[in-house]
């Protein structure tokens, strides 16, 4: 049989390591960096993976290429007297996730998060935000310190998997134990704390499903978008307004992602649902889009610069997308492109807006729109499930 | 004059060095794999000296290592108890090797299904992705999850060991009810089919509610009457990553053997393979992540959603 011809693939992909000025990120020299050659010390690869035409990729691609990047939406208030309700497990198949995006919940959803993401643009971690923080912001960063207080109170025990520390179920009884009251201090900051009489039957699932599962002891997108969940409820509620949400994601969430990081490390969560390299990171997507929300604009990073180890050891604090970066680089051993394909195709994007637009979009499609990750999440009266 | 397996020799080496077919290439591979598959059984008979193997996981360069280590294909005998796809960078080039290996050398290698081998887990966790990028299309993912069909579920190593990807299932009581039913669909979401992808050995008795949602733990007491029933002396399964690439389980009558070391890049984990002698003689060989030879050379391509 005759084979097929095929085209190498010649390019090499190079790491900059231009110096920096320390307080802007601006390159302070400009070298040339060698191209690859055959005549340095180390030898060429032992293998060149055939880059093979597409076929038919234009029908795929404009699917994708066209479909609407997630706009921001203001949240629709929940209007007293409310029906506060448990909330429970609704999606099971496709059809179930169809209905839930064609929902005015799944759109709201989406729209929350696209807004949160739309409110730190060209936002540093360290711009200054209003002080003191409004009521609720206050109230949820004193839940975030809580529960991490809770780790430090619940060292890990003798174990000898890698994954699956057993102290992480009496951490997660103690949130359990402490959830309604921690609850009840954010609902406290209400204008009219007494309509929500109840509100923590209804959020305290969403609650208790944000840092993980306590059976597996893993942690994965669905429980992150739990938390979204969480937040988009407040939302509702008028506990969390727009004017809020920058503080909500430069202060809340990057405290939910340091306890995150804290729980990971401690209680070798496993990551539920990794797509292993073909994921972002083997737990989060959101502080991808919010990080790269924040870089949009930025006069000197570029999509390109998470290949910079001096960018990402100065500005790491700063940029939670160079965090992220930055902690995979940490945990995982080999070749970046390997372990990481889908961040190293990303750094060729052109700009942070279109970075963040994809990510948006994948978010969606990857996340919100898939069974396995979406069975889990849950549905009352503030995020109901249309029959 | 060339030999009757000239064609799929090239392929074979050229899947070797890492290089994946190209689509027309594959489809004619899975259609050569599904009519030598169709043919075996359920459990599937195997005899020894075998090589047995656990997850793979797209790891293409630790699948080398393991051939480096456990010798090659068909110099030496392999069953390979599932999960070739996901998670890993090279899912395509490492499905592709072990379907082509099977063609070649059908008596000497075995590739049973695992849970992984099914299109709605794959098109969550990364095969799917990864045939959209190496191929441009989901042509090559869609022909490969047909071929996964016809994969056998469990395999029977001179009639004494017991092989497959998961565990037990309440539904199974004898090999017989393994034979008897039809395996050629998507693994469905629960039943006896899906219990022997998805369910895990455990220290507690009985059945019980699998965390992973699919399938069930099983105690000692459980594996003890099904090695009884069967006359079986050992169940060697996959599944769960484990530390030292290999864990006895149910006083040495369940075993675990993960293959894929260093797991996702991160876990630390060594692998391991269990090579069954012609004495049935067990012999574990623990290896590490294959030594990197330097940064593959691959172009950066943008994925869809940022153009």
């Amino acid at each position: 049989m005759s084979n097929p011809g095929s085209l190498p693939a010649s390019a090499h992909h190079e790491h900059e390591h231009t110096p920096l000025c320390r307080s802007c990120g601006a390159p302070t020299t400009s070298p040339t960096p060698a191209p690859w050659s055959g005549t340095t010390d180390s030898p060429p690869p032992a293998y060149r993976p055939i880059r093979l035409p597409a076929i038919n990729a234009p029908t795929n691609t404009a699917a994708i290429v066209l479909s609407p990047v997630p706009q921001p939406l203001p949240v629709p208030p929940a209007a007293p007297p409310h029906a506060f309700l448990v909330p429970a497990k609704r999606i099971t198949s496709p059809d179930d996730i169809a209905r839930f995006h064609a929902s005015v919940h799944g759109l709201h959803f989406l729209g929350f998060v696209a807004a949160l993401s739309a409110s730190v643009h060209g936002r540093k971690l360290s711009d200054p935000l209003p002080s003191p923080p409004s009521p609720a912001i206050a109230a949820l960063l004193d839940l975030v310190s809580a529960l991490a207080a809770l780790v430090a109170s619940t060292p890990p025990l003798p174990h000898s998997s890698r994954y699956g520390n057993p102290a992480f179920r009496l951490w997660h009884e103690k949130l359990t134990d402490s959830a309604s009251e921690l609850i009840s201090r954010i609902t406290a900051t209400a204008s009219s704390p007494a309509d929500l009489a109840g509100a923590d039957v209804e959020l305290a699932p969403y609650l208790l499903d944000s840092f993980g599962n306590a059976t597996r002891i893993d942690y994965g997108t669905g429980h992150e978008t739990n938390f979204a969940a969480f937040l988009y409820c407040l939302a509702r509620l008028g506990l969390i307004t727009e004017p809020d949400y920058p503080a909500v994601v430069l202060r809340v969430f990057t405290a939910y992602l340091d306890l995150m990081r804290t729980l990971q490390d401690t209680y070798q969560l496993e990551p539920a649902g990794s797509h292993g390299v073909w994921g972002l990171d083997d737990y989060h997507f959101l502080p991808f889009i919010f990080g790269s929300a924040q870089l949009i604009d930025h006069k000197y990073m570029k999509p390109k610069s998470i290949h910079n180890p001096d960018i990402l050891e100065n500005f790491s604090k700063e940029y939670m997308y160079l965090a992220c970066v930055a902690y995979v680089k940490k945990v995982k051993k080999g070749p970046f492109m390997e372990h990481s394909p889908m961040l190293d195709d990303i750094s060729g994007v052109a700009n942070w807006k279109k970075v963040n637009s994809g990510l948006l979009k994948m978010y969606k499609a990857e996340v919100l729109e898939k069974v396995p990750i979406m069975q889990h999440f849950l549905f009352g009266s503030l995020i109901k499930w249309e029959d | 004059m060339s030999s009757p397996h000239g064609g799929l020799d090239d392929q074979i080496e050229r899947l070797m060095q890492c290089k994946p077919l190209a689509e027309p290439e594959v489809r004619a591979l899975c259609e050569k794999a599904k009519e030598i598959l169709m043919e075996e059984s359920n459990v599937q008979p195997v005899k020894s000296p075998v090589t047995i193997c656990g997850d793979i996981h797209g790891q293409f360069h630790d699948l080398a290592e393991l051939f480096r280590i456990g010798g090659k294909c068909p110099d030496t005998n392999y069953l390979f108890m599932g999960d070739y796809v996901d998670r890993g960078y090279y899912s395509v080039e490492t499905v592709t090797l072990l379907v082509a290996l099977k063609v070649r050398y059908p008596q000497r290698i075995t590739i049973l299904r695992g849970n992984h081998e099914s299109r709605q887990i794959t098109q969550v966790y990364g095969f799917y992705d990864e045939c959209l990028r190496k191929y441009g299309n989901a042509n090559v993912w869609k022909t490969f999850t047909d071929l996964f069909d016809y994969f056998p579920l469990t395999a029977l190593v001179e009639s004494e060991i017991f092989c497959l990807h998961g565990g037990l299932s309440p539904s199974i009581e004898t090999l017989d009810n393994i034979r008897n039913f039809d395996r050629v669909q998507e693994v469905p979401h629960e039943g006896p089919m899906c219990d022997l992808l998805w369910s895990d050995p455990d220290d507690r008795c009985g059945w019980g509610i699998s965390p992973r949602g699919a399938g069930y733990t099983f105690g000692q007491d459980i594996s003890e009457q099904f090695n009884h029933t069967n006359s079986l002396r050992l169940i060697a399964r996959a599944h769960q990553l484990v530390m030292e690439g290999f864990n006895w389980a149910h006083e040495q009558k369940v075993v675990t053997i993960f293959s894929a070391p260093n797991y996702c890049y991160r876990c630390g984990n060594m692998a391991s393979i269990l090579e069954v002698d012609d004495c049935r003689e067990h012999t574990f060989i623990q290896f590490e992540p294959a030594p990197r030879r330097g940064e593959p050379d691959v172009t950066r391509r943008t994925p869809d959603y940022f153009l």
